[in-house]
């Protein structure tokens, strides 16, 4: 009986407690006002609209094997800033067809000999030259050669970039009063170009809006020659040709900006005077980028453009049938 | 009669007593009275945006931002912002920790200096951005420094991306990503107001006070007083407290360039944003050109050796 009462006043204090508990947690639960907000929304956040897509990145650049072999010089020795190794998809399909590629140093200078005389010696050999990105400028003599190896049916490539720094000397220089190795803008052919028919630009074009991946890399295309099916190359910091005389552009990059003025237009990027093939881009080449969009057909194509030709032997002409010994500030027509 | 007068004179001392004891309580009670019928309707609290991001620096904004949404008193934010960006990551959770307290009071930024690159992400989710005819906004882009790939000489990785993180092409693919991040939460937030295209937003140019203002990436000149003024009228505030949060400062030894570990005293971007000893790709929304010369990277070396 008694601990029955014990058990009773227990109990209620029991269920009093748990009476007072329960509403202090529903007062809690009805009264509390949340401290945290909703976490806002980020609009522009939506995964599937912002990652940027891989580009392409599957081509092969090939050559074609034609019935003999040709050899094609890769001229290194002007500060080029190529390698072998940077061009390896295109030396590997020259390579791959039996063609043989050559890389130019710069020849063992003999004493009393003409200023570029090794070069122009190794182009007597050469089908094909491949002149990429120069630091230096050619000097008179070997445009010379290189005319003259041209005019023989030997194929050319001027690549090119923009020009790296500011330079001190103009972007346009006058054929024949540069002489020696005197620094030109870097990365430009300036002078042999010129000498075909064929500028460079001073600056990079760009593209805010159709890109692949970054403003830097424009799309170009083109529908015949060397540009054959070739619908979406890509070029980063590519430099536009102008064409003047017989040259005439062969791939061109719509709604792009130059760089340099802004100026929204359609831009070539590589012209054609004949034997030479002027390209505004060097990247398209090297491994890693010549695989890149249609930037396989351009490169197969432009391989099969160098092996293609049909030269005289021995041009160009021996020095001693040359125009004479250059030097100084000799002017020498075009 | 006697008794009755008696009683009467004894209920007037009672009442004069009570009437004392009244004056007396409500004397004692006044001055809080007056205190709460002068007190300030809520409190404006300036939050400090200065220097460079980075995680440390944007976590101490980001912690100030939550004090203003608890704290009751707080009825609006002014961001007083003077920083050339930095991280991307720490400029991201910026915008968000701001967009967060835009969503619950008013919030205006004021332009102190520089708002460029990730500091001008923080500012945009601000109902107002005020500017002065030579600070500058702007810069709304991403860089990133590129990786050098290959497998580090000396070193046994577990795939051919452990030393780099990831190939040049997707570095490339990220920056656009982050881009498009970026300059979708420009439009998202201000797209009513800005004059300019994506594709023009997209340049990253920075902008005078003033033009920012033509171009909708600001909205009005004042300084920060007029921020304030700006922020409280929003908050239906017409008397109010202001509270500053302040950056954090760095330390007087290491401003004077005495620090004997931690940043050197002219810290090269590197200094500021690299893992300590780890050479790690970085993806900035700074604006301004990355000191990544040579010598820096001796005084890294140099820092590291002995720290």
């Amino acid at each position: 009986m008694r601990a029955r009462e014990v058990a009773r006043a227990v109990g209620v204090v029991a269920v009093v407690a748990a009476v007072v508990v329960a509403a202090a947690f529903a007062g809690g639960l009805l009264l509390d006002s949340p401290t945290q907000s909703a976490s806002p929304s980020a609009p522009a956040y939506q995964p599937n609209e912002l990652v940027a897509q891989p580009i392409a990145d599957d081509g092969s650049v090939t050559a074609p094997a034609g019935d003999e072999s040709k050899t094609v010089v890769i001229d290194v020795s002007h500060g080029n800033a190529v390698s072998e190794d940077a061009l390896q998809p295109f030396v590997d399909a020259l390579v791959a067809a039996g063609h043989e590629v050559r890389l130019f140093g710069g020849g063992t200078s003999t004493i009393g000999a003409e200023p570029g005389a090794a070069f122009n010696e190794t182009l007597r050999s050469a089908d094909a030259l491949v002149v990429a990105s120069p630091a230096t400028t050619y000097s008179s003599n070997e445009r010379a050669g290189i005319e003259a190896f041209a005019d023989a049916g030997g194929r050319v490539l001027l690549a090119a970039e923009p020009p790296t720094t500011t330079s001190t000397s103009s972007t346009v220089s006058i054929p024949g009063l540069t002489s020696g190795s005197t620094a030109s803008a870097s990365g430009q052919p300036t002078n042999l170009a010129t000498a075909f028919g064929v500028s460079f630009g001073d600056g990079y074009l760009y593209d805010m809006a159709e890109n692949a991946n970054n403003f830097q890399s424009v799309y170009a295309a083109g529908d015949s020659g060397v540009a054959e099916g070739v619908e979406e190359a890509i070029l980063t910091d590519a430099t536009p040709v102008t064409t003047g005389g017989d040259a005439s552009p062969v791939l061109t990059a719509s709604g792009v900006s130059l760089s340099s003025t802004r100026d929204e237009a359609s831009y070539a990027v590589a012209a054609r005077n004949g034997n030479v093939l002027a390209v505004g881009d060097t990247d398209f080449l090297t491994s890693g980028t010549a695989t890149e969009g249609d930037n396989d057909v351009l490169a197969s194509n432009v391989a099969a453009f160098l092996v293609s030709g049909d030269k005289e032997a021995g041009a160009p002409a021996a020095p001693s049938s040359s125009s004479g010994r250059t030097g100084g500030s000799t002017f020498s027509s075009v | 009669m006697t008794s009755v007068d008696a009683d009467r004179g004894s209920v007037r001392g009672a009442t004069l007593v009570l009437v004392v004891v009244g004056v007396v309580v409500g004397v004692a009670f006044a001055p809080q009275a007056w205190g709460y019928a002068t007190e300030p309707d809520g409190t404006v609290a300036v939050v400090e945006l200065h220097g460079t991001i980075t995680g440390d620096s944007a976590s101490a904004v980001v912690d100030d931002l939550r004090e203003a949404r608890h704290n009751d008193s707080v009825e609006a934010v002014v961001l007083d912002v003077n920083s050339p960006g930095g991280a991307a990551s720490a400029s991201e959770q910026l915008y968000l920790a701001v967009k967060r307290t835009a969503g619950e009071m008013p919030v205006v930024a004021s332009v102190t200096g520089t708002a460029a690159s990730g500091s001008y992400y923080a500012s945009v989710p601000a109902d107002d951005i005020y500017v002065t005819p030579a600070s500058v906004v702007g810069s709304i882009g991403v860089r990133a420094t590129l990786p050098s790939g290959g497998v580090p000489a000396g070193e046994v990785v577990t795939g051919p991306d452990k030393g780099s993180g990831s190939t040049p092409d997707e570095v490339r693919q990220r920056v656009e990503t982050l881009r498009r991040a970026f300059v979708g939460s420009v439009f998202a937030e201000r797209g009513d107001r800005i004059e300019l295209t994506r594709e023009e937003v997209s340049h990253a140019k920075v902008y005078a006070g003033a033009n920012g203002i033509q171009n909708g990436l600001a909205d009005e000149i004042g300084g920060v007083d007029t921020a304030i003024a700006a922020a409280a009228d929003d908050a239906g505030l017409s008397d109010y407290d202001v509270v500053r949060m302040e950056a954090p400062q760095a330390s007087v030894l290491s401003q004077l360039g005495l620090a004997t570990d931690g940043e050197p005293a002219d810290a090269s971007t590197e200094d500021v944003f690299e893992y300590r000893g780890v050479d790690t790709v970085q993806y900035l929304m700074l604006h301004g050109t990355i000191e990544t010369d040579a010598a820096a990277d001796a005084t890294g070396v140099t820092a590291n050796a002995s720290a």
